[in-house]
């Protein structure tokens, strides 16, 4: 399923002109990390996935459905959307039922809402707090909570925004790997995030935006190297790249892996 | 300045202790960073070195916190009024909400302690120049961006001149732009001679601006020293932490046989790149 | 700042140089006079020879005028529709149709009309020309509790926020497939959702905004101080003084001219 987006405007009624004019191709099974200073319009961006805004000027298509057309409800069964405040979501009163509410408006049964949020809830690590109360957990884990309300929903498109705030190594490592099994079951994934490594480590294509436009969008590894338009956007280049380029190496490594191999390749003292 | 001597508190519904026997001494002027996985006790620690536990949270208390000449076990909260800051990471939670513009803003404090008016004045004016707020002194606390906001909440505690200050996450809601103000702001007030003590996940930004490091545990101190040694030591993913990606890189090359062995790790990129030179 | 002031409207005028209190003080005087002098012709007096000429030398007639319409115009149109035609038992003294319109009807809604403009017109003139922190800040100079005056500035600043965060929740639950439109058991079952969240939520910003006020001092005990310097004078004391004992003689006169009719 594509997102595709064409000459997308938009301003809200203050008269903030947020979006100045946006064409994207979301190829199905993509993993896109959008970056870029707060006010850049990424969260603009990403909310006409799902019908929380519709265009000012142009069009916003999911699949084969005219977001102007479509209710939020109905766009939901295509793209869920884990909102960065956890708090703004959670209420019922235990973490299974919390879980099971988006598949349930969804239309499942109850059986299998609860089979699939149990699913959700233990790729979160949250299968030993099934009767505990939201609240009662830690605001990190709340977050996993509500990123595990929304994967049970089994969208073919899944939007986090700002995901990693707030975590600790672990929390970050369960993302992690919640992601690449998303990207497994070739699930688009998009990521709206002001972490770049995170970013950097999980996400074949990087968008940076600024001033309600595309400033750049290709491969990661292309795009992190370009220092002048990651400055100009007010990004962060990711550690290992700003390590690679004082360094003079050629290539821009992701990963501390990939930064060893890049290494190698011109080092003095070859590995064994 | 700061002495804890055998601190073991628990929450009022909870099972066990938040923190267990903490035994630490900070002096003066000191940038000390607290790290540790979710639940470790950090902002646990961060209340009780500000006067919240056990006044506001109430629990139970076994052991001391001195600050200063304070016993701050047995100081209520309102005695404290502002020698003590707290500042946490939803900055807008932090705006009063009851002054209209950043320079009436940072009055609050100040007027609360009952301080003349014309010794209020010249503080403001050095907190706002500390903070570069200066441009900002007539606008609404509540249209300023976020790394202003939290910036704002730092110059609103300073204002009322604390031996210490405490942050307890400060910048998880912020962009890195947010993120380079907030320790920015910091460095300039430990010039001034401010202790600081700030709990924190973004290894990368204490490795460079924190004098010293301490790791908790499970509620207690498992790791106490310069941040070469405690972001370096192999045991941090044992606690729920990941070094910084130039640690990370370093440990990797050295494991594969591309650098010498006998160096220590770095964990700044300045470190790093001296690593990695040949 | 357009938020929290939404009706106030700086201007260099006398006016809105004066103490808060005096203001105060003044819409006090048009409130009590407005209402307790006889009708119709007691609240009218008020509002076109009190009311008006101070916002005249406040510079904001203009906007007084409009919004006292704005609000004033719907009511006294169906007032006047309603008592007119349906007060029971009077004299007809005009007919539409079959029905007819009472007199005293009439001058009931009339009376109803020039109260509405008073107390309307004396509200507005004072939100047209006192900033509200400062009246806030001249009643805590005077001693009125410092929980009050910060909840009434709060509201002021925070309710808009409350807003935006209630639009924040419904979004993130239609996200989750939450049907808000349809029939009234589906917007039963919306409700649920949308007001937990808001309501806890609520509870852990008042519980950090708490701790922030502790972090400023605002439990102290002691004589509290104030960066703002309101001007006063001798002259707007008495003035005060004045309007007060001119509110008694409003009540007075009131109940006097309703004895004697």
């Amino acid at each position: 399923m594509n997102i595709s987006i064409t000459d997308l405007t938009f301003t809200y009624p203050s008269g903030v002109q947020a979006l100045r004019g946006v064409s994207l191709i979301l190829i199905s099974g993509e993993s896109v990390a959008i970056v870029g200073e707060n006010g850049a319009g990424k969260t603009t961006l990403v909310k006409h996935f799902n019908g929380l805004l519709r265009p000012t000027g142009g069009t916003v298509h999911v699949g084969e459905w005219d977001t102007a057309a479509a209710s939020v409800a109905k766009l939901a069964s295509r793209v869920g959307y884990v909102f960065q405040n956890p708090d703004d979501q959670l209420f019922e009163r235990s973490v299974i039922k919390e879980a099971s509410f988006g598949p349930k408006n969804l239309g499942r049964s109850d059986a299998e809402a609860k089979e699939a949020a149990q699913k959700a809830l233990a790729a979160v690590g949250l299968d030993q707090e099934l009767d505990k109360h939201p609240y009662d957990l830690h605001l990190s884990q709340r977050k996993l909570l509500a990123l595990a309300a929304v994967l049970a929903m089994h969208t073919p498109v899944i939007v986090l925004d700002e995901p990693t705030t707030g975590q600790d190594a672990r929390g970050l490592a369960r993302i992690g790997d919640i992601i690449e099994q998303l990207k497994a079951e070739r699930r688009t994934v998009v990521t709206i995030t002001h972490d770049i490594d995170f970013a950097a480590e999980h996400f074949e294509r990087v968008i940076v935006m600024a001033k309600g436009q595309v400033q750049a969008d290709g491969d990661a590894a292309d795009v992190l190297a370009r220092r002048e338009i990651l400055a100009a956007a007010e990004v962060e280049p990711p550690q290992l790249a700003r390590l690679a380029q004082a360094l003079g190496l050629p290539a821009t490594p992701l990963t501390p892996e990939q930064f060893v191999k890049t290494l190698e390749a011109t080092c003095p003292h070859p590995s064994s | 300045m700061i002495s804890v001597r055998g601190f073991t508190y628990t929450y009022p519904a909870a099972t066990a202790p938040s923190l267990q026997n903490i035994d630490l001494d900070v002096p003066a002027g000191q940038f000390l960073a607290v790290i540790g996985a979710n639940g470790a006790g950090k902002s646990t620690l961060c209340y009780s070195l500000s006067g919240f536990v056990p006044d506001f949270y109430k629990g139970t208390v076994v052991g001391t916190i001195h600050v200063g000449e304070r016993n701050l076990v047995q100081t209520p909260l309102a005695e404290l009024a502002g020698e003590i800051g707290l500042v946490f990471a939803n900055p807008f939670n932090q705006i009063t909400g009851a002054r209209f513009t950043v320079r009436e803003e940072l009055a609050f404090g100040l007027e609360n302690l009952g301080l003349p008016r014309e010794e209020m004045l010249p503080r403001i004016e050095e907190v706002l120049r500390l903070t570069g707020l200066d441009e900002l002194a007539e606008r609404s606390p509540y249209a300023l961006s976020g790394g202003q906001q939290q910036r704002l909440a730092i110059a609103s505690v300073m204002v009322m001149q604390p031996k210490l200050l405490v942050l307890d996450e400060p910048t998880s809601q912020l962009d890195p732009v947010g993120t380079r103000e907030v320790f920015e702001t910091l460095d300039a007030l430990t010039n001034t001679g401010t202790t600081v003590v700030l709990a924190e996940h973004k290894l990368e930004w204490i490795a460079v601006h924190a004098d010293r490091i301490i790791l908790l545990d499970g509620g207690r101190i498992v790791h106490d020293g310069h941040p070469h040694d405690v972001l370096a030591d192999p045991s941090l993913p044992a606690y729920g932490l990941a070094p910084t990606r130039y640690t990370q890189a370093a440990r990797l090359a050295v494991t594969q046989g591309c650098v010498a062995e006998d160096r220590p790790l770095p964990v700044t990129l300045d470190e790093a790149v001296k690593f990695f030179t040949p | 700042m357009s938020n929290a002031f939404s009706l106030y409207a700086p201007r260099p005028s006398g006016l809105h140089r004066l103490h808060p209190l005096t203001m105060l003080a003044v819409v006090g005087f048009c409130l009590v006079a407005g209402l307790a002098l006889p009708g119709p012709w007691g609240p009218y007096l008020v509002f076109l020879f009190v009311i008006l000429p101070l916002a005249a030398w406040g510079q904001v007639l203009p906007n007084l005028l409009s919004s006292a319409l704005k609000i004033a115009l719907p009511f006294a149109i169906s007032v006047f529709i309603i008592q007119g035609l349906f007060w029971t038992g009077g004299t007809p003294i005009a007919h539409l149709g079959p029905l007819s319109f009472k007199s005293e009807g009439l001058l009931f809604a009339a009376q109803s009309t020039g109260r509405i403009l008073a107390v309307v017109g004396a509200f507005l003139l004072l939100s047209l020309t006192v900033r509200p922190d400062t009246l806030m800040i001249a009643l805590d100079q005077r001693g009125a509790p410092k929980a009050l005056t910060y909840i009434v500035l709060a509201t002021i600043q925070i309710a808009p926020r409350f807003q935006a965060k209630a639009n924040t929740i419904l979004d993130a639950q239609r996200a989750r497939g939450l049907e808000t439109e349809g029939g009234i058991g589906r917007r039963v079952r919306a409700l649920l959702p949308l007001v937990v969240p808001l309501v806890l939520g609520s509870i852990i910003d008042i519980e950090e905004r708490a701790m922030s006020l502790e972090a400023r001092a605002f439990s102290r005990e002691g004589k509290k101080t104030s960066l703002l310097v309101l001007p006063d004078s001798a002259a707007q004391k008495a003035a005060r003084v004045a309007l007060l004992l001119a509110m008694a003689a409003a009540v007075a006169i009131g109940i006097w001219l309703r004895r004697a009719s």
